[in-house]
């Protein structure tokens, strides 16, 4: 379980003032950049809990707290009781992270590239061929497994990718707009894996801007607007409170209200 | 990294070498055309440009082509003598012969070689002229010519005048070498890193970020280190293998450089290599993208680069000041060095002092990496 306790995020602003910056985009006092305020939401074992929010609103830099990238200013939070200021490396040995950017080494082979986070991840040599194995498997990637990763696709660098995330079985899978960039099967393919993920009891974070996605996959989500959290409960209760029909016209109802 | 110390400096400071040598010898022995006007004036001059080798006479009409005859080639020196030249020595005068050629080519040797055959008759016609005064010895001519003569001892040895000359230039080999060997690297796995978003998944692994540090720095000062070193073992086998084929003090100055000289100027550029480890890293890990860190690296070469080219300025010495002032206190470390006049104590101070630098500057690094604002730069 996730228990997000009143994260706060601030950042010093470098360089001048931008003009023109969205409405969504957190609350800027002198030289200071309120990224993230008082957020607080939890989500159970074995849920898919979306990450919403407008451009700007925060979804990054939460992303990055709860992986331990970087500190919260105020507040914390725990997996599974963990504390992500008190015990990052453990944190970390419990996170996958996944994004829409892969984040592979070009020049490693999608093996050496898997086998380097296995390494990473502290994993013994004789379960490492066979957690390979199960991977190459599970994603159907072997036929390009032995390729540099520089010559793949995109929709087998993503693969690649979730291979990596998954390579020490982490409690808790963060997705970071994984299907930015991807044809309609690619993406299919990384939804179909998210939802597998929860069959497997596995805690998943997913930040989208589709809501089709949420519909298709989110048990409850979390929406974040100006670094502030401005709904929290289900898909249906996002509806109920914003009085549309569509999903995407409540994320607009909700972005778009004031306070 | 590899390719340019082991093969392609040796393999270039042969060919210049060879190249320099082979246009030296070329203007010493090449046969110069030139065109000599008022030679009924002074035949003893003409007879002597007959008499050297490689001199050939060219017929051009008038000593108004002189100048268009020189442009292309046809010729590469004229001279002319005045109609007066008879009369002038005979009244035991000075006649004065005009030179041309092309003093815009800095290799030609055509005046050097021209001159050097007029000085022939100039010296004949000054003894003719003491031996009528009666002076009719070399010793007494020499005597009324050089009254005071200066009979120069140069204390330094072969080595250290050698040493002077070449070991400038060689620190400033090994230590631009220490430090392009990283730099590349460095762009790579700082701000290439953050560009190709795997510094992010990274830092997700559950490693310390002082191991991510130190295991990035020990890529560069290894790249760096390797890159220095190869240079200089491939100059010592350059010196030892060539050594063998010149004779003479030179021999003598080649044998005299031992390997203890090299692996103490391997010793220094060991933490010499660190400091660069770390600065690189630093510029390139702060650098958002590959373009940003090389911009930034443009002007740490600069810094790099002047103080290496300050130690090779003539009048800069090693002392217990220069001593103190990085990368120039290598350079002129190593010049000590080659000269064989290294002040071990001052030696041992320049090692002490590039070493704890080097640590700081590790030490820097590291709280460097670690800080969000360099990390998450938008």
């Amino acid at each position: 379980m996730i228990e997000v306790k009143a994260i706060s995020k601030s950042f010093k602003r470098r360089g001048k003032k931008r003009k023109g910056r969205f409405e969504s985009e957190p609350a800027t006092v002198g030289s200071v950049v309120h990224a993230l305020t008082d957020v607080t939401f939890t989500a159970e074992k074995g849920m898919i809990l979306g990450l919403l929010g407008p451009n700007g609103a925060g979804k990054t830099t939460l992303l990055r707290i709860l992986s331990t990238a970087l500190n919260p200013t105020t507040g914390t939070a725990t997996f599974d009781g963990i504390d992500i200021t008190q015990n990052p490396l453990e944190v970390r040995r419990r996170i996958g992270f996944l994004s829409d950017n892969t984040g592979l080494y070009g020049r490693l082979t999608a093996r050496e590239m898997i086998e380097y986070f296995a390494r990473l991840h502290g994993i013994e040599n004789h379960k490492l061929k066979r957690r390979i194995d199960e991977l190459i498997d599970l994603l159907a990637m072997r036929e390009f497994i032995d390729k540099r990763n520089d010559t793949l696709s995109s929709g087998m660098k993503q693969k690649v990718s979730i291979a990596r995330t998954l390579v020490h079985d982490p409690d808790v899978i963060m997705v970071d707009e994984p299907t930015t960039g991807l044809d309609v099967a690619a993406a299919d393919a990384i939804l179909q894996f998210i939802d597998s993920c929860r069959t497997k009891g596995k805690t998943i974070l997913f930040s989208t801007h589709h809501m089709h996605e949420v519909d298709r996959l989110c048990d409850n989500v979390v929406m974040l607007r100006q670094g502030r959290l401005c709904f929290t409960g289900t898909p249906k209760q996002m509806l109920a409170h914003t009085g549309q029909t569509h999903l995407d016209k409540a994320f607009l109802t909700l972005a778009e209200a004031v306070g | 990294m590899f390719l340019m110390p082991t093969i392609i400096v040796p393999v270039l400071m042969n060919v210049l070498v060879g190249f320099t040598m082979h246009m030296e010898k070329k203007a010493r022995t090449e046969t110069l055309r030139y065109a000599i006007f008022g030679e009924e004036y002074l035949p003893e001059l003409g007879e002597v440009f007959e008499k050297e080798q490689g001199f050939e006479k060219v017929n051009i009409s008038s000593p108004n082509d002189i100048n268009t005859a020189i442009a292309s080639e046809e010729i590469r020196f004229a001279i002319v003598i005045p109609e007066t030249s008879r009369q002038q020595l005979e009244e035991s005068n000075q006649v004065t012969i005009r030179l041309y050629y092309n003093n815009a080519t800095v290799a030609s040797m055509a005046s050097t070689r021209a001159a050097k055959a007029i000085r022939v008759i100039s010296d004949q016609l000054r003894n003719e002229r003491l031996t009528k005064l009666g002076f009719d010895n070399k010793q007494s001519r020499n005597n009324l010519l050089n009254p005071v003569t200066i009979e120069e001892h140069g204390t330094a040895n072969m080595r250290e005048i050698l040493g002077e000359r070449l070991g400038g230039m060689l620190p400033y080999l090994f230590i631009i070498f220490s430090f392009m060997g990283a730099m590349y690297t460095a762009i790579d796995i700082g701000a290439g890193e953050k560009e190709r978003g795997t510094l992010e998944t990274l830092l997700l692994a559950p490693v310390p970020r002082c191991q991510i540090v130190l295991g990035k720095f020990l890529v560069l000062f290894t790249t760096g280190v390797t890159s220095a070193l190869l240079c200089l073992t491939s100059i010592g086998l350059i010196l030892s293998t060539k050594g063998k084929e010149v004779t003479g003090a030179m021999q003598e100055v080649l044998r005299s450089i031992g390997v203890i000289d090299f692996v103490l100027v391997g010793a220094m550029l060991i933490p010499t290599a660190a400091i660069f480890a770390s600065l690189l890293l630093c510029i390139s890990i702060y650098a958002r993208s590959c373009r940003e860190a090389g911009f930034y690296c443009t002007p740490l070469n600069m810094v790099v680069i002047v103080p290496v080219v300050i130690a090779m300025l003539p009048g800069i010495e090693l002392n217990w000041i220069t001593a103190l002032l990085p990368v120039m206190n290598i350079s002129l470390a190593i010049k000590e060095l080659l000269k064989g006049t290294m002040d071990y104590l001052i030696l041992a101070v320049i090692l002490g002092s590039t070493f704890i630098i080097a640590g700081v500057l590790l030490a820097f690094t590291t709280w460097w990496f670690g800080r969000e604002a360099v990390l998450f730069r938008e």
